[in-house]
């Protein structure tokens, strides 16, 4: 699948910008502030319906302006429209796709698979357990529906259940047991659905992982991943009754504390590199080829389980590589499917320009110019 | 008035204000119409001593039927979930209205729904199954799974609705045939 063309309206810096893009490589090149990276945004906003800043929607508008429109023509088998809006006065989203208005946001995400690559992925191994919660959550919930509603159901359960505890703790008088203990068993039962499916998850990506370490990195080190849920429970086990065990036995903490404090709202993911932890003995360089990786990695998984190829988007991560291996995943991108990547500056990648195929704009106070 | 209006289900400010105006410019008789029409629905209807369904009577016409089946209760959240049911022309037990569902956040717990009530009829009737038909969200499965364990000592069948009514569905969007396979595949749950 690929985008095909974009058009914006009042969004971010961008009065009316349209786009059309090649199904190769496309390279966008401007100063900060200039409005590449809402041009990012944008397309990864109508793959996804969020917007990966966690913008609110007043920011997202150009100053001044009743509302802002996104649109996208994405091209498989057939050509997709994807429409959002946004109307200031009345303070809401509107999406439409091929004409039609979408309800659920859970209809368009999944619809087109996106893959996006920012300066913000030191995260996904120097950040918290939460950043690469997000990161798994994102790749799963791309291909599969039920884990969607899953993670959403299980949300709404700690919110209540947060809320429980903390009635509990401060009116000890009123028995709540029986709430408490269906919450409870609402929880294990969504929560370990949650675990199975992350765990079938990692067991199958850690090979794609080593492939792209391989192929594409050309590293000789060996990457290696460990799913840790439930207080690092064994890979095998029972986990409803483990779950269970485990929460049941923490209920006096989960009181005194006003918190969950068990199940999959606390796991992480231990990356390693030849067998030692990435997180405590990695080097700077070591962590930026491991977010690259599993990038590139998250793109081969989708495509492999969605049957479409993602759109890759780059935002301004060339600046971090050195100009060979730049090179090198661009000749590599190309190859697999469509790209959009922004750069600040083009004279280290002038070579870039001679790829066949490949489309070049810049970006100047909003306007995009084909170069 | 638009105060009064933005109070109702699935109305906001700007339907509020439509509705408003347009009572303010109906006609006299119309107006009266719609004045007596509200006042009635206090003063007539009221809550089934039964089941907690609306009726203008005592006893609702369900609970008072010869041809319904006194030992199967259906338990659904809200007296409007009957009316939905009742067009499938699937069920020929009887009901039990809830009242809402465990929402802690809502200040809406064990205490706040009649589930006292349900047990009571369990406990003097001749009952042999309890159908569990609330919504299939988070709070409707959760005060499902506290009831299964409220129901756990008594020597009866407890069953759920089939899925087929989507993820986060509502029985109220479902349609006719949806809610009726999902009567006739209910699962055992106890
Ligand atoms: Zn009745």
């Amino acid at each position: 699948m690929i985008v095909r063309r974009l058009t914006l309206h009042d969004f971010r810096i961008h009065h009316s910008t349209e786009m059309e893009f090649s199904p190769k490589l496309n390279f966008i090149v401007g100063g900060n502030g200039q409005g590449k990276t809402s041009l990012i945004e944008a397309i990864y906003f109508l793959c996804t319906t969020k917007n990966y800043k966690g913008a609110p929607d007043t920011d997202l508008l150009r100053f001044g302006q009743p509302g802002y429109t996104v649109h996208g023509v994405f091209e498989d088998a057939t050509e997709n429209n994807v429409h959002i809006r946004f109307l200031a006065d009345e303070n809401r989203r509107i999406y439409i796709k091929d004409g039609k208005t979408v309800h659920r946001a859970a209809d368009i995400i999944g619809a087109f698979p996106v893959v996006l690559l920012t300066p913000e992925d030191h995260a996904l191994t120097q950040g918290a357990p939460a950043d690469r919660r997000k990161f798994i959550d994102s790749v799963i919930s791309q291909y599969s529906s039920v884990y969607l509603d899953n993670i959403l159901e299980y949300a709404k359960v700690l919110k209540q259940r947060t809320f429980l505890l903390n009635r509990i703790k401060e009116n000890p008088g009123r028995s709540l047991t029986a709430e408490l203990d269906a919450f409870t068993e609402k929880m294990i039962l969504t929560g370990s659905a949650v675990i199975r499916q992350r765990d079938e998850f990692l067991q199958e990506f850690k090979s794609f992982v080593e492939e792209v370490y391989q192929e594409i990195m050309r590293e000789e080190e060996s990457p290696s991943m460990h799913y840790q849920f439930l207080e690092g429970a064994a890979p095998e086990s029972d986990i409803s009754a483990l779950f269970r065990q485990k929460i049941y036995a923490r209920r006096d903490d989960e009181i005194r504390r006003g918190m969950n404090l068990t199940g999959p709202h606390r796991d992480d993911i231990d990356f390693g590199i030849n067998g030692k932890s990435l997180k405590s003995f990695g080097s700077q360089g070591q962590h930026k080829t491991f977010q690259v990786a599993l990038r590139f990695a998250q793109f081969f998984y989708l495509k492999q389980r969605s049957g479409k190829t993602p759109v890759f988007l780059l935002d301004d991560v060339f600046g971090e590589l050195d100009a060979h291996r730049a090179g090198h995943i661009s000749r590599y991108l190309r190859q697999v499917g469509q790209a959009i990547i922004t750069m600040t500056d083009l004279s280290n990648y002038a070579y870039l320009r001679e790829m066949n195929e490949s489309r070049m704009f810049t970006v100047s106070a909003g306007t995009v110019t084909p170069a | 008035m638009i105060e009064e209006f933005s109070k109702f289900p699935g109305i906001g400010k700007k339907s509020a204000q439509r509705l408003a105006m347009y009572l303010f410019r109906s006609k006299d008789q119309d107006f009266q119409k719609f004045v007596d029409a509200v006042v009635a629905l206090k003063r007539d209807l009221h809550s089934c001593q039964i089941c907690y369904n609306i009726t203008e009577k005592a006893i609702c016409s369900i609970c008072g039927s010869e041809k319904r089946d006194k030992s199967v209760i259906c338990v659904v959240e809200e007296a409007s979930d009957i009316l939905h049911i009742e067009r499938a022309n699937e069920f020929r037990g009887v009901y039990h209205v809830l009242g809402g569902v465990l929402m802690p956040l809502k200040g809406i717990y064990k205490e706040e729904l009649r589930i006292q009530e349900l047990l009571e009829r369990v406990k003097t009737g001749n009952v042999l199954e309890v159908i569990l038909a609330l919504n299939p969200d988070t709070e409707g499965d959760t005060t499902s799974l506290m009831l299964m364990k409220e129901l756990e000592r008594f020597p009866l069948k407890v069953t759920r609705l089939a899925r087929g009514i989507p993820i986060g569905g509502d029985l109220e969007f479902s349609d006719d045939a949806t809610i009726g396979r999902a009567m006739a595949g209910r699962i055992t749950v106890k």
